[in-house]
């Protein structure tokens, strides 16, 4: 490095001769990074799924409101309401044909079936229960919160059943190994 | 000793990184002054070198993740305003290094040795050299870059941009010694 080159970089930070104008420039580079930063965490995948479990939440919630206020008064007969009726009598009917399966399931111990199905009878009893409740007290979001405990309960009754279903056929083909 | 110097201000990165306004905004202030005197080297129209300062600080901000201190945060960040700085004349469509046979008159027996140092003649005589040579000033004497840098950010080979940093030195010695 010879003299000129020496003296320029010790003395670089000379070169440094402008000032920005920083409040005006901050402003529009604020105005750009607000943007971006929202759209950033819909790339998050956890918040995808946690936005979806909402929308669900959400969904189920309105689409409950609108089955017990159809129940009670018949009013609302536009296009998303026959579609959450619709959706509701899939429900229903998958749940019945899960409960016609067990009853018609050889493999089943006859106590095992009793059980579920005199819980399922009671779920259903409570159902109707809070259905009746729930025309009363439209608002109340205790018995909303039941009524999807209910679904849930019955959804995790079937998982259970289908459970043992499965150990005790695990269960034969080790005897079936044995012998 | 050297990674200490890479985390330099490494709570203010990591802050900003998760979209704290107030680091972002400290990160700003503490580079916004060096960042636009570079811009300004290269573009010398204050309103250009602007408008670059505010997209790099906002495409730095955005891409703040992939920054894994591999340089310090003051380097990486110049370097986006130098790439951006230079795109723009390119865009512009301004050639930024004079072609080997270009004709400057350069005197083959002008003393390389510098006859007074003085920091306002060696300003004065950078902003007078063409533009091409005054890049590769700029580049290799005041922002430190090597010719293996310099030849990747001008897009040259490594030998283009030593010959034409040894051209330039020389016009600049004589423009300086010129009384």
């Amino acid at each position: 490095m010879d003299d000129l080159e020496k003296y320029i970089k010790e003395n670089k930070l000379l070169f440094d001769e402008h000032k920005a104008d920083r409040s005006k420039m901050w402003d529009n580079i604020e105005s750009r990074i607000e943007i971006p930063k929202s759209n950033r965490l819909w790339r998050s995948p956890l918040l995808k799924i946690a936005a979806s479990i909402l929308i669900l939440i959400g969904g189920v919630s309105i689409y409950k409101l609108s089955n017990i206020s159809d129940f009670n008064q018949n009013q609302q007969n536009n296009t998303v309401h026959n579609e959450l009726h619709d959706i509701d009598t899939y429900y229903k009917g998958l749940v019945s044909l899960q409960v016609q399966l067990v009853k018609n399931n050889q493999k089943l111990q006859p106590e095992d079936k009793k059980e579920f199905l005199s819980f399922i009878d009671e779920l259903d009893n409570e159902y109707e229960a809070l259905k009746l409740e729930m025309t009363k007290n439209l608002n109340n979001e205790y018995i909303l919160e039941a009524i999807i405990n209910n679904y849930k309960k019955r959804i995790e009754l079937i998982e259970n059943l289908l459970k043992q279903v499965n150990n005790s056929k695990k269960l034969n083909s080790n005897e079936d190994y044995i012998l | 000793m050297k990674t200490n110097i890479l985390y330099t201000h490494k709570d203010l990165v990591e802050q900003s990184k998760s979209g704290d306004r107030n680091s972002q905004y400290r990160l700003y202030e503490l580079y916004v002054d060096a960042m636009y005197n570079v811009s300004m080297r290269i573009l010398n129209v204050k309103e250009d070198a602007e408008d670059i300062v505010q997209d790099s600080f906002v495409d730095a901000f955005k891409n703040l993740t992939s920054f894994r201190y591999e340089s310090t945060f003051g380097s990486w960040l110049k370097r986006i305003v130098i790439n951006k700085s230079i795109n723009h004349l390119k865009l512009k469509r301004i050639t930024l290094v004079p072609l080997d046979h270009h004709e400057y008159h350069l005197n083959e027996e002008i003393n390389d040795q510098v006859i007074a140092y003085d920091i306002n003649k060696i300003k004065s005589g950078i902003k007078k050299l063409p533009l091409g040579y005054r890049q590769i000033i700029n580049l290799y004497l005041i922002e430190g870059y090597d010719h293996i840098e310099i030849a990747e950010i001008l897009e040259i080979t490594v030998s283009t941009s030593k010959s034409q940093y040894h051209r330039a030195k020389k016009k600049l010695i004589e423009i300086i010694n010129t009384p």
